[in-house]
Order: structure tokens, then sequence, then C-alpha cells
């Protein structure tokens, strides 16, 4: 018998590794001001059993986001708060601005040939 | 039924064994996001101390199990370049060797293949910056503790103390900051704080009689004769070289001046060579300093690894 809770699972995680980069590079590139990692997490519904929202858990937000600060799309400043531990805020750069333009272009053309194949259209 | 904040320790607790292997700093990093990101969230949902502890469980939830969370840290390290091993060569190569030490080499094969390799570059401006930082850093660090000793009798002598404790933190940050951007050795990217829950008295202890605080003390003590040590060295070795490697200049200028070109010469004996002679001998040495500046290259690459570990173990705390 196989397991299709865990397979499922699998696909999920396999499927989310790279949106997840699109989709935090995406809202910081359209926020207006900074975020730190809460917020963020807060808006793209992550960790949330229900509803629409990026399926990974709020805590593998962060080690995306350093990974996209150390590829220069990102840059970040700490900051105190008025009560708790510093938060750490992230933008997106200029760089960031420009790889947003070719990733989206990209996964444009992922979704189309996807929804194309799903359509049994992809002769 | 454990409070909140008992809670969130657990938590950390048990994603740094979830952790453990991975490099320190990557560690230092995972629990600093994991910190921050439980204390605000429970900050942000203002409750009484009784509701926090069960809120705190779906907070906890939410974030991720610890095995998970360190799953992500780990194939974050793994894709992260090395400060400075900007080639795929040497990614790979870093990959490959857990320890790192060899891996400078294997990316940059050959004895002249060093003065490609940035780390050498970054190796060697470290060893002569060191000179300077090394005195700053012994300066502040004897100032501090005997200015903090002298005042201690008087009632500014904590606010004072306090200080300096904590300037100690923030420039064994800072040099962190230096060696991963010239040795190419992974530190925190962000300081450690200390834990805000804690009362006041317990994150004084923490400041006064942590190890972090001491061993950042001791390294910046001992920067300056480390310092002089690699100043002199290669100073010493670079001068060589360079005089060596503008030998053959200079013969060709004395022997177009006329001015003979004694290749030894004490007050009762000399050997003056001929012109033909003194070119052939000129250019032996410019072969020989060419040869130790090669070999300073490899030696300023050394030191840097080196040294990079030494830093690691002293500043960044586990």
């Amino acid at each position: 018998m196989v397991d299709l809770k865990e397979t499922h699972k699998k696909f999920q995680k396999e499927l989310s590794a790279g949106t997840v980069s699109l989709i935090l590079l995406t809202i910081l590139a359209q926020s207006a001001e900074p975020l730190y990692g809460y917020q963020i997490g807060k808006l793209v519904g992550a960790g949330e059993d229900e509803g629409p929202g990026v399926m990974v858990k709020q805590g593998a937000i962060y080690p995306v986001l350093r990974s996209l600060e150390s590829q220069g799309l990102l840059s970040s400043e700490r900051e105190l708060s008025d009560s708790g531990p510093p938060r750490r805020y992230y933008q997106a750069t200029q760089a960031g601005q420009e790889a947003l333009q070719t990733w989206a272009a990209i996964w444009e053309e992922t979704k189309t040939f996807v929804d194309n194949v799903l359509g049994g259209d992809y002769q | 039924m454990k409070t909140a904040d008992e809670r969130i320790k657990i938590y950390l607790a048990d994603l740094k064994a979830a952790l453990s292997g991975a490099d320190k700093a990557t560690i230092q990093d995972a629990l600093a996001d994991a910190e921050e990101h439980l204390r605000t969230a429970l900050e942000n949902e203002n409750l009484e101390a009784e509701a926090e502890s069960e809120a705190v469980e779906t907070i906890i939830n939410e974030y991720g199990e610890a095995e998970e969370i360190a799953q992500a840290y780990r194939s974050w390290e793994a894709d992260l370049p090395p400060a400075l091993a900007a080639t795929p060569a040497a990614r790979r190569a870093s990959a490959r060797s857990a320890n790192g030490t060899s891996s400078a080499a294997r990316a940059y094969p050959g004895f002249f293949g060093v003065y490609a390799d940035p780390r050498a570059w970054g190796g060697l401006v470290y060893m002569l910056i060191s000179l300077v930082t090394g005195t700053l850093y012994f300066s502040w660090a004897v100032t501090g503790v005997s200015t903090s000793l002298g005042v201690m009798v008087l009632i500014i002598g904590i606010p004072v103390t306090i200080l300096f404790l904590l300037s100690f933190r923030g420039v064994a940050f800072l040099e962190g900051r230096l060696v991963e951007a010239l040795l190419g050795e992974r530190m925190p990217r962000r300081a450690s704080f200390t834990d805000s829950s804690l009362p006041w008295g317990e994150r004084l202890k923490t400041l006064l009689l942590g190890k972090a605080t001491w061993l950042s003390w001791i390294y910046m003590v001992l920067m300056l004769p480390i310092g002089i040590i690699y100043f002199s060295v290669m100073i010493t070795l670079l001068a060589l070289a360079l005089g060596f490697m503008v030998s053959p200049a200079g013969a060709v200028f004395m022997i177009a001046s006329g001015i003979p070109v004694p290749l030894i010469q004490t007050h009762n004996f000399s050997w003056v060579l001929t012109p033909s002679q003194a070119i052939l001998v000129s250019l032996v040495l410019a072969c020989v300093g060419l040869g130790i500046g090669t070999a300073s290259m490899h030696l300023a690459r050394f030191v840097g690894q080196v040294h990079g570990k030494f830093a690691k173990a002293l500043l960044v705390s586990d």
C-alpha cells in the first residue's frame, strides 16, 4: 500500500521550494516599507492549516530570506524594537527588483506549460 | 503547565540539538531567527500569562517542528557559498571537505595559482592591517578593564563597566565581520543578544560572567602580539621579495651609468661582476624574489585559514 499522505507531502515540499522564493521576493518588492519575518509570515499565511497560503512553516521562511539576501536580492537591517528582541527588517534591492521581472516571466511560462499539460494540450 | 517563556527555551534547545554538527554561525543565525519570531508572535497576541502558555503551542506549531526547520537551515547552508570562494569549483571543493583547509588549495591548483585566490589576498590584507586592529583592540581591552576596576568604588563604576563589557561584545561582532570578509570563515551574521525576558540582574550576570565576553576580551588582548607578528613577518617577506624582483632594473641602471656592480665587497676584498655576469646574477635573484613572493602568498592564505578557525573558536560562543 502506497502511503499517499507522505507522497503528497513530499510533492508539496518540492513544489514550494522555488515558489516560496518568488512569493517572498514579490512581497518585499511590492512593499513600500521594509518588513520583518513575522509580518511576512502572516502576510503569506505561512504555517496555517487552512485557507490559501504558502505551504511552508513560518520558520522555513527565514532561511529563504537569508538565501535571497546572500544572493544580493534583498537587504536587511536589524532594528531594536520597543519591547522584545531586535527584529531584522528586509527589503528588496535594485537587483532584486530586476530579478523579479525575469522570475515572473519564468513563472508565467511554467504556469502556462503546466496548465497545457494538465489540459492534455502539449503536442 | 510550563510558562510561554520556558516553552520557547525548550523549543530553542530542540532546534539547537536538531542542528548539531551544522556550522556554528548557522546555528546562531537559526536560533536568533526563531527567538525573534516566537517572541514577536507572542507579543502580538498580547495575552494574559495564562492564555500565553496555550498560545505559544500554536505559535510554535505554525513556526514548524525543530527537525523540519533545522533541515531548512541545513539546505540553506549547503547552498551558501563561503564568503570568498566565488568559483563553482571552490564551492564544490568546500562542500566536499568539511574542514575546508585544503579546499582553497584544490580550487586554485599549482604554485602560482595562489595569485588568483581571493583568500590569499584577503589573508595578506588581514595580516597587514592586523597591526593596527590589534593595537586598537588591545588598547581598548586594557583601557576598559583598568578604567572599570578604577571606578569600581564609585557609583558610576557600574554603568561604565557595563558599557565596556558591551563594547567587547560589539568589537567581537565587528571583528567577526572583518574575518568573514577577508578570510572567508563564516561568522555570525548578527550580534548575539541577551535573552530579553530575563530580569536585569540575570542579564548583567551573563554579560559579566559569560564565557563569550571574556573570550572576546582574551582575543582582543592576544591580537596585539599576533598582529605584530603577522605584520612583521609579512612586511619583511614582501620587502625581500620586491627588493629581489627589482634587482635586474638596478643592475641595468648601474651598468648603464658605468658604476661597477660588486657581488661581494669588504674593505680589503671586492668581487666585481662583469656586466653580463651582473645581469645573470640579478635575474637569478629576481626569480628567487618571485619565489619568496609567491611563497608569502601561500603563507598568507594558510595563516588566514588558521586565524579564521582561531577567531571562530574565541568569538563565536556555542
